[in-house]
């Protein structure tokens, strides 16, 4: 986030990302969720810088199940391996697994979300009923058929994320496409005989950037959920990988007597989760004000 | 009106069958079946008649189409899992749990929430407000088993003043009751807070506080009625997603509801009743949001159904 204010125009000419710059600052829990996620980031990023101990390896199993310590922060777990390491690398899956879904949920919801929006009538129709269709099946029931289908692993929980994640971003384009598409200079250009991709490329998508940002970001969390939740129920990412779903899914055996098991997967998750949703719901009210609230 | 529901109930109608395609279509083309050798260790001929007895060795479409007609009769099957009774008497008995929970979680948190969310509208940008804001970000966001773990670790192990787990005495209830009722409270604070806002903003308002009447009068007659819309209309959906169990919260604090079913039913290919459990919901589902719609359009009547959209 930091880095926003490198690209402002001249003070004097102050564009719209300046105003959003500074609607997004005046914000306090979005700022704070942005330098939490960014933190997050770069602890996922340079993790092996982070703890020297591999995340897998069960290098303390005479002090399995030790509490917090100065020397395990984190305490071991069950099978001998410190916990803390184990918890940073969580954060490589989780935030991992986040980002691309939510990639791959633009993706797919900017041009579906574009040709409903544009076209109206009959696209615009299937493209709905196909929404409706998600809308009623819970995600996470669907998730976990699909997850038993494919046998869970990384790329099939990013695959079902943005199976469920794209509907979002479609909607917002869509919005935002609708109340474009009427405007003098989508007008014109069709009198100067644009055809109809050349302006949802050239003038709608490139208009409706704030939603996409904001459907990016807002579909991140969701993903994170997604995956933890599939991980606590066994069929997201096998073991031994670490992620945070599965530790609590343990935990939860070992709660009321080694409660550092529970906890700390449980506040790394939430912490993230929330400051992802934080920074997203700060983003939102910067980019596009009318929006705030919702 | 009534031309607008008859045509929502054919679009339901389709939606529903739909659904039941895909779900048949996703629920046996997972690898393995009831009776695989290493979970069930029978002979060949027993196999082979249990599959036939269960209509198992016939067409996909057949199968598909049976079962169809059988739910149209209320006819759900027999649960693979526990061959002493029909699906319909498993989900009835299951359900009481969830119900009971997660009903008393909505049932609690809601009201709760619009509570929360008008002292944050009434009061913006005071401590209360903040506080409304952060509990509603943190129950939107964090998913509801992290929302248990922390009940159960801080209300249970370590100040060790309940139960964390376990089911038939009300004072069990406590801490699920809890975790269920974060989702509301926070949908509620938030919605409310925002249409209270919307809602005092709008031109009337001024008019009323220009003739002079009471402030109480103009938040409990005209403000609260204006904002009541949004907060009708989420309310059904929100209460089947929490009444019908979650996974989660049941599995954290070992409630024996339905939520253990939709896992399990899965995990043995229990065909019938993971397709009950599918059906019922998306069912419910499809019908929370068409009564939500005629809800709307009767309370509002500025919304006229069926024009263009």
């Amino acid at each position: 986030m930091t880095d926003l204010p490198v690209d402002l125009p001249p003070p004097r000419t102050r564009g719209p990302i300046w105003f959003a710059w500074q609607r997004f600052r005046s914000n306090k829990a979005a700022v704070g969720g942005g330098i939490v996620l960014a933190i997050l980031i770069l602890m996922a990023i340079f993790a092996p810088l982070i703890t020297p101990a591999p995340p897998e390896g069960q290098l303390f199993l005479t002090e399995a199940l030790a509490f917090p310590s100065p020397a395990h922060w984190f305490g071991v777990d069950n099978l001998g391996r410190d916990f803390y390491t184990r918890i940073v690398y969580g954060a490589r899956v989780s935030l991992s697994i986040g980002f691309i879904a939510a990639a791959f949920s633009v993706v797919i919801g900017i041009p579906l979300g574009a040709l409903a929006g544009y076209f109206g009538g009959r696209t615009d129709w299937i493209i709905m009923r196909v929404i409706e269709l998600f809308s009623v099946v819970p995600p996470l029931l669907a998730a976990m058929l699909l997850g038993t289908l494919t046998r869970g692993g990384y790329t099939t929980i990013v695959f079902i994320a943005a199976l469920f994640g794209w509907v979002q971003v479609c909607l917002l384009v869509r919005a935002q496409v609708k109340a474009f598409r009427e405007k003098e200079f989508v007008r014109a250009a069709q009198a100067l005989g644009a055809s109809s991709w050349y302006i949802i490329w050239r003038h709608l998508i490139p208009n409706s950037v704030s939603p996409i940002i904001v459907g990016f970001v807002l579909a991140i969390p969701l993903a994170m959920m997604l995956e933890a939740s599939l991980s606590f129920l066994g069929i997201g990412v096998p073991p031994p990988t670490p992620t945070w779903g599965q530790m609590i899914s343990e935990g939860i055996d070992y709660m009321f007597f080694y409660w550092h098991l529970a906890l700390f997967p449980t506040a790394a998750l939430a912490i993230t989760v929330l400051a992802t949703s934080l920074f997203g719901d700060g983003l939102r009210d910067a980019l596009d004000p009318t929006l705030k609230g919702r | 009106m009534l031309g607008y529901i008859l045509r929502r109930l054919v679009s339901v109608a389709v939606t529903f069958i739909v659904v039941s395609l895909i779900i048949f279509l996703m629920m046996h083309s997972i690898p393995g079946g009831p009776f695989d050798a290493n979970d069930m260790p029978v002979s060949e001929a027993v196999r082979a008649k249990l599959m036939a007895q269960l209509g198992l060795d016939q067409p996909l479409y057949v199968q598909y189409f049976r079962y169809m007609w059988g739910v149209l009769h209320f006819d759900f099957g027999v649960p693979y899992q526990s061959p002493g009774e029909t699906v319909l008497q498993l989900l009835s008995r299951a359900w009481v749990p969830s119900l009971v929970l997660g009903g008393l979680g909505v049932l609690i948190g809601a009201p709760l929430g619009i509570l929360l969310g008008m002292a944050a509208a009434l009061n913006r940008n005071s401590w209360i407000d903040y506080i409304a804001s952060a509990l509603a970000t943190l129950g939107l966001t964090v998913p509801v088993f992290v929302t248990s773990m922390l009940l159960i670790l801080i209300f249970a192990v370590w100040l060790n003043w309940l139960p964390a787990s376990g089911w038939p005495d009300p004072e069990r209830w406590i801490l699920p009751v809890a975790a269920y009722a974060a989702i509301p409270l926070a949908t509620y604070a938030r919605y409310t807070r925002a249409a209270m806002l919307d809602t005092m903003s709008r031109q009337f308002v001024t008019v009323l506080r220009a003739k002079g009447l009471s402030e109480r009068r103009i938040i409990f007659q005209h403000v609260l009625r204006n904002s009541a819309i949004p907060l009708v209309t989420v309310f059904l959906p929100m209460f089947i997603g929490t009444a019908t169990g979650s996974i989660f919260v049941e599995a954290m604090f070992r409630v024996p509801g339905l939520g253990a079913y939709f896992v399990s039913s899965i995990e043995v290919r229990d065909y019938p009743l993971e397709m009950a459990l599918m059906l019922m919901i998306t069912f419910m589902y499809c019908i929370a949001y068409l009564l939500s719609d005629v809800v709307y359009a009767l309370i509002n009547p500025r919304i006229r159904i069926g024009g263009a959209e």
